[in-house]
């Protein structure tokens, strides 16, 4: 090595290492600042009991920021390196997807409030995923930053706060792209804010908007699944076999109520690495004692035999009647059609969209490559003969998180406006645009 | 059984083997049969030739073939040498034998075994270097498959494939040395044998990417072709092959995509499956369930199929070492090679 090189090899290491200590000490003093406004509506105000609630929250996650900020220069640095070398081996066809780096919140902006930085850290590390649990987790974040919000001079709360907002929801985004459903109720909530009456006072605004979402919680998400399990349990007879992939909240709260009727049918699990999310389910099926038998897709046509009912639950479905969710429901929805089986959907219409998408590559998300390398089906890791991957200069590793299962696949749709065909579904984004919105 | 002690010790070690699953795989299994099988013909006094065909067929072949009924390849294999010996016989009859007679087949073996055992001694050398060439043939099967690798790849394509088939391994490594493609590795859960090819290929130079199970149709839309091996292949032509190949198979149809069987004659067996799962075995559940994952695994039913049906229409060809044949042609490659006698051994 020639000694140029060298110096301006540390030339540029000093000029991060100051980078990154400018970094700190502008993260440090955002999480001073975040502490002072989140502090302010506990002393000022607490008229209802949310609000004090939610502002205790925030004060103990101030803290946590402050200690992520300072372990980021190992920890984050270590993993920034190497999102780096594996963004270096993207796979062609999905180099327009970013793997995630994950929610780093050292070099989070001071305005972004603490329960969206935990709330980005549980998305990118999957504490928090499936689109229902995604969203309310989402806007129950959001009600606390509403609720720690203060209207500065000169402007007014409807044309402020979704300035204020955004940033938030640019972090969220960063963590981990959005789910569909994700962005109704975001863009619901703005048209919300927008609605507001200007002469309103702040606290009641904010009052109102919480309100509003504990509404949008309730109508599109928690009704909506009750009235989706009556309709899902017509469906369900005494002898039927009903065959379900990965884990869909709306799925395993209709086995469990037809299981609770007194229905006599038994469940096929069928899962795939690495989520292994049909594992959650197994155990609540079991614990609930029906009758479950659980394989990983590899055994789809071998078990399909028997089914006489597939159900599977969206993430996302698209206007053309295409179905967004885990990947691997596709291949589910298909091997059931090949066998003449029903296939049927169990989706809220908040997660209905107006885009359109033929196949799973336009519109995707990548998970870490890494998980394919651990071959292990338990919690403890377990490195498979790919673990050296990175070093082997034409070897790629892809971790797809959703596909797109094509209509001419789908038997029914369960909404909680009735069971459609999945064709119709700009018919309903049209007719309940207002409610949607 | 006519042979020696130490020939009846090689039978019964084979059998074992096989019934352990100490030799497994297609390849390995027709191997061991053949070698096995031109011991026996060289060892067997015999007379006539049904005295021949008896100690094949009955006393070692059903053997064999129960030992481990799942390994088609014995019973092809068996089949093979049975052909063969009909066939000797049958034209050493009519050249060299003593009768003149033309009329069927089971009237000039008679005429051989009525009166001369002279001529069956003189048969039996040819029937063993007749066997051997078939050994040969069976250690070479995949030179001839590989030599066809330029003809079914182009340059810029994507190529999926499942599990780890030696063959495959080879044709693709042989036309990356001319051409420049791509191809992607469904990970074969639970034997992970997509990990183990990938990491073959890529060493090879083949930009290789492996994908989970799971994006196997997400993916197709963008594939060439699949190119995979098999485990045996059936009278019908459909396949009996890794467990996850059917879905492959069938996303590739879903897709219009070709799906391309590289395949040794040996694994072509006579067997019709009346029923899909006639040729399939479940399997020990722990790779997919855990016994330490405590209690839960008692109240579960766990599948875990070693082998998949993938039936003839969802496949678009088969390359082997006599060329490339669609699986309505097989038919004719299975009278070619077997006699309608032995199809149940």
């Amino acid at each position: 090595m020639d000694p140029v090189k060298k110096t301006a090899k540390e030339l540029k290491a000093e000029r991060r290492a100051l980078q990154e200590r400018q970094r700190a000490e502008k993260a440090a003093r955002a999480a001073g600042n975040a502490a002072v406004p989140a502090k302010k509506p506990a002393s000022g105000s607490g008229a209802s009991t949310t609000v004090g609630s939610t502002s205790a929250t925030s004060t103990t996650a101030t803290p946590l920021s402050e200690t992520a900020g300072s372990t980021k220069t190992t920890d984050s640095k270590q993993r920034h390196s190497l999102t780096k070398e594996i963004n270096s081996k993207q796979v062609d066809m999905f180099s327009h997807l970013e793997i995630t780096k994950g929610a780093n919140t050292g070099l989070a902006p001071k305005e972004i409030h603490p329960a969206i930085l935990v709330l980005g850290l549980q998305f990118s590390e999957f504490k928090i995923c499936g689109a229902n649990a995604r969203c309310i987790a989402a806007l129950t974040a959001f009600q606390k930053v509403i609720q720690d919000y203060k209207t500065p001079e000169g402007t007014t709360l409807s044309r402020h706060l979704p300035t204020h907002l955004s940033p938030q929801i640019t972090y969220l985004v960063n963590a981990r792209p959005m789910s569909v459903g994700m962005g109704n109720a975001i863009r619901h909530l703005k048209w919300e804010i927008s609605t507001i009456d200007i002469e309103m006072s702040d606290d009641e605004a904010k009052k109102l908007l919480c309100e509003k979402i504990d509404n949008f919680i309730r109508d599109s998400i928690t009704v909506a699944d009750r009235v989706i399990v009556e309709y899902g349990l017509q469906k369900i007879q005494d002898g039927d076999v009903i065959l379900t992939y990965a884990r869909s909240s709306v799925v395993q709260q209709l086995l469990l109520e037809a299981h609770t009727k007194g229905i006599k049918f038994k469940v096929i699990i069928i899962d795939s690495r690495p989520r292994l999310e049909g594992k959650k389910l197994l155990n609540c099926l079991v614990n609930a004692g029906i009758n479950c038998t659980y394989a990983f897709l590899h055994a789809v046509g071998f078990a399909m035999r028997d089914v006489s009912k597939v159900f599977l639950g969206a993430h996302a479905f698209m206007s053309n009647g295409a179905l967004y969710s885990r990947v691997g429901t596709a291949m589910v929805a298909m091997m059931a059609k090949e066998k003449n089986i029903p296939v049927i959907i169990c989706c809220e219409t908040y997660k209905f969209t107006d885009k359109v998408q033929l196949d799973s590559f336009v519109m995707n998300e990548q998970g870490n490559p890494n998980d394919i390398v651990n071959i292990s089906t338990t919690l403890a890791p377990k490195p498979g003969l790919l673990s050296e991957w990175l070093n082997k200069p034409d070897l790629k590793l892809l971790n797809l998180l959703y596909d797109l299962t094509p209509s001419k696949y789908i038997t029914t749709v369960i909404t909680e406006v009735g069971m459609i065909p999945c064709t119709s579904v700009p018919v309903i984004l049209r007719e309940y645009k207002p409610m949607v919105q | 059984m006519t042979g020696p002690r130490d020939l009846n010790a090689q039978i019964e070690s084979l059998v074992n083997r096989l019934r352990r699953r100490q030799v497994v795989g297609s390849w390995c299994v027709s191997i061991e049969t053949a070698m096995l099988l031109r011991q026996v013909v060289s060892a067997t006094r015999w007379n006539q030739v049904e005295t021949l065909i008896k100690v094949v067929k009955e006393d070692v072949g059903r053997r064999l073939v129960m030992a481990q009924p799942r390994e088609l390849a014995v019973g092809n294999i068996v089949c093979r040498v049975l052909r063969l010996i009909r066939e000797k016989i049958r034209t050493f009859s009519f050249y060299g034998g003593s009768g003149t007679g033309t009329n069927t087949q089971s009237s000039m073996i008679n005429l051989l075994g009525d009166g001369s055992p002279m001529g069956a001694k003189r048969a039996s050398p040819l029937i063993i270097s007749e066997l051997q060439e078939m050994i040969n043939e069976l250690e070479n099967t995949y030179v001839n498959i590989i030599d066809q690798a330029m003809e079914h790849i182009h340059s810029n394509e994507i190529i999926m494939t499942v599990g780890k088939s030696r063959t495959v391994e080879m044709f693709l490594k042989t036309a990356a040395k001319k051409r420049k493609f791509s191809v992607l590795v469904a990970e074969t859960f639970p034997t992970y044998l997509g990990h183990e090819m990938a990491l073959s290929l890529s060493e090879a130079g083949i930009d290789t990417t492996v994908i989970s199970d799971s994006a196997i149709f997400a993916v197709m839309s963008r594939v060439n072709k699949v190119i995979m091996g098999t485990h045996a292949v059936l009278a019908n032509g459909g396949l009996i092959s890794v467990s996850g190949a059917q879905m492959v198979a069938t996303a590739a149809k879903h897709h219009s995509k070709p799906v391309v069987v590289c395949t040794g004659l040996y694994k072509l067996s006579p067997l019709y499956p009346y029923d899909e799962d006639s040729f399939n075995d479940l399997v020990a559940p722990d790779p997919v369930f855990s016994f330490n994952e405590g209690d839960l695994i008692d109240k579960v039913t766990l599948l875990n199929p070693y082998y998949d049906y993938v039936s003839p229409e969802l496949v678009s060809l088969f390359i082997t070492n006599t060329g490339g044949h669609p699986p309505s042609y097989l038919y004719r490659l299975i009278n070619e090679n077997y006699d309608p006698d032995d199809t149940d051994i």
